[in-house]
């Protein structure tokens, strides 16, 4: 597979037009934190994670954890790119009993990993599953997405502490800090900056990045563990709704209901905006 | 253990578990500064690789414990009941119920059992929580051959669990193992009688079963039935009841409102509605103290059972 840079930029502007043929199929959904952590995600998919979309319970894979299930769209679009479904099925999102509900359902769809939505449970999951695969003795590890205004819940500290006390070295947890909650912007809702260090207070290997640059994500990625002892932390300070301008930084597309014209803009924003070779 | 013979619950419950943890490797304990608590020193000394220690962690144990199974791992979580039920209640909704997680949790000191400690030791809401849960299994074992059955099958079945045990010393109330037939879904009669049907379950159990005693020596001939699994519930059993005697008593400790006697009633209201008389605990949180005297609070010693249900005959 190819895992260069320049294929990434594809591959996460091919999640990005799939985010947007969701939202256009349920004609709602939290966009902008699926659009600012696409690029981790195209990263994680198509360059760092070993899975088998052909063998999505492949005992040995990594797991993939949206502890942020908010972000259900962006883990639907990830999948369709990786070949995990088909992309049709993402013409069904919105639709009464369809396999992509709000938040992800394991038992819907190959290839997710959790139940997730309810903010706080990722994290203490995908703890769980790095202690079962290290008991089991396999090389597997776990990747777990959590947002910047999820850091609020008490659970995921819980499980931090978890997870450097069990020492999990196999467990990576990403932040997509992209700054904005329903509310407002994080550091005024509830803020927990500064980030990395308090990861770092929890015994975690903390590394603070631009989560849009694509060979700094990939580089970074590529070298957990960061510690042999301990778990890798990164904050990724993004961009919400990356990718498409009229609505980047924007709290108004945290969740979004587009008007047809509206949405129009956003896919011909996204194509002029992308920086893909041809 | 012979009839009558008084056993610590929790110190039985840690057995079992050690016991059947023999030839299932995929079974771990974890601990929420829980195991010494819970009787499972001896699996911790046993199996220290498969024990887990978490400290005063109870939401994240229970998800930790969701995303172990997930892996094939056969997570066993027991603490303080309340502290397993109540309070990471989301986790064991969302990671174990709509996961469909082979979990099982163990409430433990449940009901009434922390008199002395107060409402936030006390677990009398745990059925109702539990219940509410689609695919989750509850038991509320009675007395120790109760535990060793709940514990087995909660075990051998592939779903999660929630049982609740008591930690104050429990008799043994049958004459022989093979008289209970404890099973997931299945309930017991203890013994037969002919004017009114009484169902106990978890710790009320003995209490019930002397309020019974009681109650033929005067010639009040009671069926007593034995609920140690509450979900799913022994419809059949309950439904015989109804038939055969058309008076039926609930004990139990746990609000009222919302446990064993209401799913029996939303059973029986259905399609054989009979009288009942719901025992348990009343619309406010028990005092504290000394079991007994709190159990007494709330009208669950064995002298008030029976009078309740003279006054239910009458």
């Amino acid at each position: 597979m190819d895992t260069s840079v320049p294929e990434l930029r594809r591959q996460a502007l091919r999640i990005r037009r799939y985010i947007l043929r969701l939202i256009k199929a349920g004609k709602a959904g939290h966009v902008g934190g699926a659009l600012s952590a696409a690029d981790l995600t195209a990263a994680l998919f198509f360059a760092v994670m070993r899975m088998r979309p052909e063998q999505p319970d492949w005992p040995d894979r990594d797991r993939f954890v949206l502890s942020a299930g908010h972000k259900a769209m962006l883990l639907y679009a990830a999948l369709a790119a990786r070949g995990f479904i088909p992309e049709e099925v993402l013409d069904t999102y919105g639709s009464h009993g369809c396999k992509l509900p709000g938040h992800p359902d394991m038992h819907k769809l190959p290839g997710v990993e959790a139940s997730t939505g309810a903010l706080g449970h990722g994290l203490p999951l995908a703890v769980g599953m790095a202690l079962g695969l290290r008991l089991s003795g396999r090389a597997s590890r776990v990747f777990a997405l959590m947002g910047d205004g999820e850091q609020a819940e008490g659970s995921i500290w819980e499980a931090a502490a978890a997870a450097s006390h069990h020492k999990l070295s196999n467990l990576v947890g990403i932040v997509d800090c992209n700054g904005l909650q329903i509310s407002g912007p994080t550091v005024e809702v509830m803020s927990y900056e500064p980030l990395h260090e308090r990861w770092r207070a929890f015994g975690w290997e903390v590394r603070r990045i631009d989560g849009h640059d694509l060979p700094l994500v990939l580089r970074t990625l590529e070298a957990v563990p960061f510690h042999p002892d301990r778990p890798s932390l990164i904050v990724a300070d993004t961009v919400k709704s990356r990718g498409v301008p009229f609505m980047e930084g924007k709290l108004e597309y945290h969740y979004w209901k587009p008007p047809a014209a509206e949405l129009a803009r956003a896919e011909q924003e996204l194509e002029a905006a992308a920086e893909v070779p041809a | 253990m012979k009839r009558g013979d008084l056993v610590d619950p929790r110190k039985h419950f840690g057995d079992v578990v050690t016991a059947l943890a023999e030839g299932r490797p995929e079974l771990v304990v974890l601990s929420a500064d829980s195991s010494s608590g819970s009787g499972l020193s001896g699996f911790k000394k046993r199996y220290p690789d498969r024990h887990l220690e978490f400290g005063i962690m109870e939401q994240g144990v229970i998800a930790i414990a969701a995303g172990m199974a997930t892996t094939g791992k056969l997570p066993v979580v027991a603490a303080i009941a309340p502290f397993m039920t109540a309070r990471p209640f989301e986790m064991v909704r969302n990671d174990l119920g709509y996961m469909r997680q082979n979990v099982k949790v163990v409430g433990r000191s449940g009901g009434l059992s922390y008199g002395d400690l107060g409402p936030t030791h006390q677990s009398i809401d745990d059925f109702a929580l539990l219940r509410t849960i689609p695919g989750m299994t509850v038991f509320a074992p009675g007395d120790p051959v109760e535990i060793t059955r709940a514990v087995e099958a909660a075990l051998a079945h592939a779903g999660p669990v929630y049982i609740r045990i008591g930690s104050p010393p429990i008799p043994v109330v049958y004459d022989s193992p093979d008289q209970c037939t404890l099973a997931l879904g299945k309930g017991t009669v203890v013994s037969q009688g002919s004017d009114v049907a009484m169902i106990a379950t978890g710790a009320a159990l003995p209490r019930a079963q002397a309020a019974a005693a009681a109650l033929k020596a005067e010639g009040i001939s009671v069926r007593l039935i034995s609920m140690g699994c509450l979900k799913p519930l022994d419809e059949e059993l309950v439904r015989a009841a109804a038939r055969d005697l058309g008076r039926i008593v609930t004990v139990e400790e746990h609000y009222v409102s919302c446990g064993l006697g209401a799913a029996v009633a939303t059973l029986l209201a259905g399609d054989r509605p009979v009288p009942m008389c719901m025992l348990g605990v009343p619309d406010r949180f028990p005092s504290s103290g000394p079991y007994e005297d709190v159990v007494r609070n709330v009208g669950l010693q064995p002298d008030q059972i029976a009078e309740a249900v003279r006054r239910f005959l009458r």
